[in-house]
């Protein structure tokens, strides 16, 4: 390229010639149109919305490059595109609408950028069973809003809803911000149809439950890409909600709140939305409430009957706390404004770096771990800000949410890694798990073999089982060393 | 030439892009260099020095049709994408980049004043020096000159006394493919011939064209020196003050098409509607978005002959959202020529009148 574009990360190229004779294979399987070496889709699919791609964005940089770009329209062309690519040991990194947080989807060793965006139909509505089976590449929003049209909801709501596909869902095991009452993508998939690297085609059974061993579709939840692509999945769907209810309260201390979610959820109740912000946040979200207490707002939704059961239930347990009632309202501007996240686009323009780092905690260790990762981050130099809420709850514990904004100065990739660092040592010595629903991508890797221990060793025999010539989106989950990252 | 607005472009390639579901462009064509903040990041790095202008880039900063569809979830008031990737377009032409799609449909509009050709058709006689100037537009005088015709036959039942000029193509195509001195010069020459008309009223009834007066005659130092009214609210003014009287017509149950530049930024959304239900005997059924939440139809910024393939599949995207057994209506040129495709029937608003009108 004559372009004066850095490639901060780029570890290797294949050889060009190989790539070239994969080009000309590759438009055999699924026609030239499908298959670009065009300079715009190499620049476009070469990153995700992890922070230090804008932080390099700033600076006229992409971390690194593909070679090559193609479109499959079919799980029969994933697998030829596979199998091929295999064959010649060139790199595969699959890629939906790229709203991943972690630098899941960066080509490191170059290769080919398998994009799924053509492969976005419903396959089938099964209103008896109360499923659907949808292609991996079918953009979120656009699922929900054709399972609106047919009366029913898919239950899944990130807050990427609009900029994520459903494959991106199923790799990263994402969580929606209603997961309390729907599940996570996890409670929601059925089965998963997948292509290994050399080509195997394989479907789960949508069947409720099986005891034939583990499930190996359920493999591919949360496995980045490093094993290979989730072409489709069956998931559960739900009628639209008859009925809706909102509240939300305050509370003077964070963990008298949380002490009430731990109740209400172990006496069995299952609000769609159980948020509670710290005081700092509660203030940045819902200025109307001052900064000096604590917002926890609920929804709740399903069958009349029991809404209107669990919102008795749950109040009794809220108003035991002294809690005040501050009315549904703030729970519409929530629903508003959720998907609305400009601040990250101005504050990186002021010379900000900021990021959200969530967490899982249980509940004897889920304020102790807000404490410890807030002081952490708080400690590191240049650091602005570090609040948090819990956003997902469960009979054991919840998620926490940290956000941190700092102003670095010059180094902020550097700064960036510091604020991780810190949160994540914070985070591990308070027995917290290192990630809930934003998975691991490129950065949260190295903190891999804390998280799992001899897992980890699991987790890479079964990669190589499954991969071994390593060509599924090298360098990620952990799975093998990001050298110029890790350096 | 318009500047490029670097922070908006930045607002734009730094977001998650929240909007790309609205995109009708990556929506079809599953490229993430045509996603919104795709096209931005691309736009960024030539405003930036980073990136040299080819064809490649010049092609997937092209890729919008100007529907604005990703304004209605955009958390940026002030940002119109579609205006920055034009004005980033117009740069390529200073670094002699041109797009092998547009060079033949450029050459013709310098040679004829029209991206289609030759003009054709005949027009009633000229009412030089009349209150009122209807213009024609270049699609409509190409694609249904029929809808001329109507609109001629509507006002002259209104007892309107109106007049057509020998006019020239808006310019909006010049500059949508990058050629801001020829959109410039057409727009001198529609500026003269509207101002030595006499008239004091412009109504056209093609939405691009109203947006090219209003928006980027005056950017260009060409605003013209009379009140510019757009079609449907125009045909609903006559109708209030009685000049047009409707009756029933062979039609029962119509879908109303809200072209996005009526609806997004003349924000016509009801006046059209009213027209509608001032027809006797005719249902009318919602597409499944409609108003300012409406999608394109694919005709937006000449993709119809720039880029026909996206085009054709922007609007079947489009057409699976209409009821079944209705007759479509709309109020822009661009939009009947996408919604026709797939063989239902297709009106603008002026036919559906004329065929209504007593």
């Amino acid at each position: 390229m004559s372009d004066s574009i850095d490639t901060i990360l780029q570890e290797s190229y294949p050889d060009q010639v190989l790539i070239d004779d994969y080009a000309r294979e590759a438009a055999k399987i699924v026609g030239s149109e499908n298959v670009s070496i065009n300079q715009a889709d190499l620049l476009s699919t070469c990153r995700d919305y992890w922070p230090v791609n804008s932080i390099w964005m700033l600076e006229g940089a992409v971390p690194a490059l593909p070679q090559l770009v193609t479109w499959p329209r079919s799980t029969a062309e994933v697998s030829k595109l596979l199998a091929l690519a295999n064959d010649k040991k060139i790199p595969v990194i699959p890629y939906g609408e790229g709203s991943g947080t972690l630098g899941g989807v960066i080509p490191l060793r170059g290769g080919i950028m398998l994009d799924l965006k053509k492969m976005n139909r419903i396959r089938s509505l099964d209103e008896e069973n109360l499923m659907a089976t949808v292609e991996s590449g079918l953009n979120g929003a656009l699922y929900e809003e054709q399972l609106n049209r047919a009366g029913y909801t898919g239950g899944h709501f990130p807050q990427s809803l609009r900029c994520s596909s459903v494959g991106g869902w199923l790799a990263c095991r994402a969580a929606g911000q209603f997961s309390t009452r729907y599940g996570k993508i996890e409670d929601i998939t059925v089965s998963l149809e997948a292509v290994l690297p050399n080509g195997t085609i394989f479907s789960g059974r949508s069947v409720p439950r099986t005891a034939t061993g583990p499930r190996i579709d359920h493999l591919f939840l949360g496995s980045e890409g490093t094993l290979g692509v989730i072409t489709s999945a069956t998931l559960r769907i739900w009628p639209l909600p008859e009925k809706r209810y909102l509240a939300s309260y305050t509370f003077e201390r964070l963990e008298d709140a949380l002490e009430t979610i731990r109740l209400f959820m172990q006496a069995g109740t299952r609000p769609a939305v159980v948020r509670l912000y710290d005081a700092q946040e509660t203030g940045n979200h819902f200025p109307e409430l001052g900064n000096k207490r604590c917002v926890l707002i609920l929804l709740i939704e399903g069958n009349t009957e029991i809404v209107e059961a669990e919102a008795a239930v749950i109040k009794k347990y809220v108003l035991a706390r002294k809690a005040t009632d501050t009315g549904p309202e703030h729970v519409e501007n929530w629903l508003e404004k959720r998907f609305n996240i400009s601040v990250a686009s101005v504050l990186f323009q002021k010379g900000a770096v900021l990021d959200t780092i969530e967490v899982c905690t249980n509940w004897h260790n889920a304020h102790s771990t807000y404490l410890a990762m807030q002081k952490a981050l708080l400690a590191v130099e240049g650091t602005l800000l570090a609040s948090g809420h819990y956003s997902h709850v469960y009979p054991e514990g919840a998620a926490l949410y940290m956000t941190t904004v700092g102003f670095p100065g010059d180094d902020k990739v550097n700064f960036y890694k510091n604020i991780w660092q810190a949160a994540m040592e914070a985070c591990l010595a308070e027995g917290a798990a290192i990630s809930h629903h934003h998975g691991i991508g490129l950065h949260r890797g190295l903190w891999m073999a804390d998280e799992h221990g001899t897992g980890l060793l699991v987790l890479r025999r079964i990669k190589k089982a499954l991969d071994p010539h390593g060509i599924m989106n090298p360098g990620k989950l952990g799975l093998e060393e990001a050298r110029k990252w890790q350096k | 030439m318009a500047e490029v607005n670097k922070e908006q472009l930045l607002n734009c390639a730094l977001c998650p892009n929240m909007c790309r579901c609205e995109c009708p462009v990556v929506q079809v064509l599953g490229r993430e260099a045509t996603a919104p903040a795709g096209k931005a990041r691309l736009a960024l790095m030539l405003e930036q020095g980073h990136l040299a202008w080819n064809e490649e880039i010049l092609e997937a900063v092209s890729n919008c049709l100007g529907c604005r569809g990703c304004a209605t979830l955009c958390p940026f008031p002030e940002l119109n994408l579609g205006d920055e990737l034009l004005n980033t377009r117009l740069k390529s032409k200073e670094a002699g980049i041109g797009l092998p799609a547009c060079n033949p449909y450029l050459g013709t509009l310098k040679k004829f004043g029209s991206p289609y050709g030759q003009k054709t058709g005949t027009w009633p006689a000229a009412n030089k020096g009349a209150e009122v100037l209807l213009f024609a537009g270049c699609t409509s005088t190409a694609n249904n000159p029929a809808s001329i015709g109507a609109a001629c036959h509507l006002l002259d039942k209104a007892g309107v006394t109106f007049q057509l000029i020998d006019e020239d193509c808006c310019g909006y195509p010049a500059a949508v493919w990058g050629d801001e001195d020829l959109a410039r010069q057409l727009a001198a020459e529609n500026k003269r011939k509207m101002t030595e008309s006499g008239a004091s009223l412009l109504v056209t009834n093609c939405p691009e064209c109203w947006l090219t007066f209003t928006e980027h005659y005056p950017e260009w130092n060409q605003e013209i020196p009379i009140q510019i009214i757009d079609g449907p609210s125009y045909y609903l003014q006559l109708i209030r003050e009685g000049r047009l009287e409707l009756k029933e017509n062979e039609l029962t149950a119509v879908s109303y098409h809200d072209p996005c530049i009526w609806a997004r930024v003349a924000k016509k959304v009801t006046e059209p509607r009213e027209i509608l239900r001032a027809i006797p005997g005719l249902n009318i059924e919602e597409p499944y978005s409609s108003g300012e939440a409406t999608r394109c139809c694919g005709g937006g910024s000449m993709f119809q002959l720039s880029f026909p393939q996206t085009a054709a599949a922007v609007a079947r995207r489009r057409l699976a959202e209409f009821p079944k057994d209705t007759a479509i209506v709309t109020a822009c040129p661009f939009c009947r020529e996408g919604l026709l495709q797939e063989g239902r029937p297709v009106l603008e608003l002026v036919e559906l009148l004329a065929i209504s009108v007593k």
